[in-house]
């Protein structure tokens, strides 16, 4: 049962030869769409980052959430079987720490725990992220019979250590590091679906730390960025400035701004478009596959099985939509603290990557 | 006798009250302004080099130690490395943490290995994970004292040699070190 997407995914697989030169061109269209994308965020990020940081945010942080909600929707089995445990692992895992997380602004609001506390408190829910992590990782590791995962013990509490000499900049570290889960999200999509482009796509991951390095070797010795206005003082601070005095605030804003470009472009226009992920039940010929609306609710595995859940799912994605109607709303009205708001709330999307990463390994 | 035990009970009540007056906190004194506490900033290092050409003493701080302790001024927070140093309760979990780190690592390597050299790796991971413990349930992460580095300083100054050791940046108020801008405090004991 819980194999059910992979089979949709493997669906996809191409076997016709006179396909093959339109794959060439698709595969040509698809490396320059990726370092198109990958220099066009990289110009505007390094030239106006605050401004462009406000507009992506505003335009592409609710959509995306959506977009990954129906990514994991249709990764999701119809019935756990063995993988029950994992699953109750990642829900309730994603649920505790996300109350935990929101919990922690509250509390500061609430003046509850003197100032030198509070690296303790970032510590221990960094760490209990870092433990759930790891227990996904062993979870995943003994369903598989040929791969030995018990490393990831270790190297957890190896993080873990790493979190207490310095829980702020283990922090800032997520904050940077999780727009790169979208491009490992792709990679393991093209495994299943385009394997013929994965070279490609993997050649293509090499310019990143080139533009990294150019970009910080460009910005590193520009002025700070005026951050007298309170939405910009977030943004600079949300890209760690404050706890990296030395290095300059648009080099870092630029780079996470950038990263983050990268992210929504994965998960809005990438995944959706270029992989698509299942075709409706009458369809179903290898030889032609054909795109499906992203809306249509047949499109998800565990909508159109017959011991699926369709309402649910369609719950779920309409609930979805109207946050992401709120959230425009939201930044219209007031676009600062909906900023506040949003990036707290969104951990939860954070941590659900997690699992569902899992799954694809 | 009635009146002799009324007396008596009243002598025993005065005698109680004696003590139990003398335990009634004292009237609290009007809080006098407290004196402003030093405060330590930054830590780092200091070499102190005679220089036999030079004229007048100077003081030399390098840019990156001149930011540092631009942004401890600015923010009131301590700089990372003196938050790790100084922060006990999360210095001993983040060992405890290393401690499991490099246990389960030699015995996820003991498990999965088959030679012998892939055994001697375990095993010396293994090994620094107990030292680890050791030194942390012993000493935690303590280095030698600061007076260890500055005792030699005399016997260079005079062969003109220079001495580094540790150095407490403290911002301390007005008046405290004299008419001087500034005071060097060396952990030196005379003999």
């Amino acid at each position: 049962m819980e194999r059910t997407a992979n089979i949709d995914l493997a669906a996809w697989r191409a076997d016709s030869a006179s396909l093959v030169v339109n794959r060439q061109l698709s595969l040509r269209v698809f490396a320059g769409a990726l370092i198109f994308c990958a220099c066009f965020s990289a110009l505007f990020a390094s030239w106006l980052p605050l401004q462009f940081s406000v507009v992506t945010v505003f335009l592409f942080a609710g959509p995306h959430n959506w977009f990954e909600l129906r990514y994991f929707l249709t990764r999701l089995p119809v019935r756990f079987g063995k993988s029950r445990n994992f699953f109750l692992t990642a829900f309730s895992g994603i649920a505790f720490l996300t109350v935990g997380y929101i919990a922690l602004p509250v509390l500061y609001s609430f003046n509850l725990f003197p100032d030198h506390l509070w690296p303790t408190l970032l510590a221990s829910w960094n760490s209990l992220l870092l433990l759930w992590i790891g227990v996904l990782v062993w979870l995943r590791g003994k369903n598989k019979l040929r791969r030995d995962w018990s490393w990831a013990l270790p190297v957890t509490f190896g993080l873990c250590a790493l979190n207490w000499l310095a829980p702020e900049f283990f922090s800032l570290s997520i904050v940077y590091l999780h727009p790169l889960v979208a491009l490992w999200f792709l990679d393991r999509h093209l495994v299943r679906t385009r394997p013929e482009w994965l070279g490609t796509y993997r050649r293509c991951l090499c310019l990143l730390p080139l533009l990294l390095v150019g970009m910080f070797w460009q910005l590193s010795r520009t002025a700070a960025l005026p951050d007298d206005n309170g939405l910009f003082w977030r943004i600079t601070q949300h890209a760690g400035a404050q706890l990296l005095p030395n290095v300059s605030s648009h080099a870092l804003v630029t780079t996470h701004v950038f990263l983050e470009m990268l992210h929504y472009g994965v998960w809005l226009v990438a995944l959706p478009l270029i992989a698509p992920l299942a075709k409706t039940g009458k369809s179903q010929n290898l030889s032609t596959p054909r795109r499906e609306a992203i809306w249509r609710l047949k499109t998800v595995p565990i909508a159109r099985h017959p011991r699926g859940f369709p309402k649910l799912v369609a719950t779920a994605l309409g609930l979805g939509l109207f946050f992401v109607l709120i959230l425009w709303f939201g930044f219209s009205v007031d676009y600062a603290t909906t900023r506040d708001v949003y990036f707290t709330v969104a951990i939860a999307h954070v941590l659900a990557e997690a699992p569902f990463l899992l799954r694809m390994l | 006798m009635k009146q002799f035990f009324s007396l008596g009970a009243l002598c025993l009540l005065l005698a109680l009250a004696i003590p139990a007056y003398g335990d009634i906190a004292k009237p609290k004194e009007k809080p006098s302004p407290s004196p402003e506490l030093p405060k330590f900033v930054l830590h780092t290092r200091l070499v102190v080099v005679p220089d036999n050409k030079a004229w007048e003493a100077k003081l030399q701080i390098s840019q990156s130690s001149l930011q540092e302790l631009r942004a401890a001024l600015g923010n009131g927070n301590e700089s990372t490395a003196q938050s790790i140093t100084r922060s006990s309760t999360r210095t001993i979990i983040a060992g405890v943490f290393m401690f499991l780190s490099l246990s389960f690592a030699g015995v996820w390597l003991a498990r999965s290995v088959q030679t012998r050299g892939q055994k001697a790796v375990a095993a010396l991971l293994f090994g620094m994970a107990v030292i680890g413990a050791t030194a942390m349930i012993t000493q935690a992460n303590a280095g030698p004292p600061g007076s260890y580095y500055w005792k030699k300083l005399p016997q260079n100054l005079t062969k003109g040699a220079p001495t580094s050791g540790g150095l407490d940046i403290e911002i301390v108020p007005d008046g405290d070190i004299g008419s001087s801008g500034m005071q060097l405090v060396l952990p030196i004991k005379p003999n």
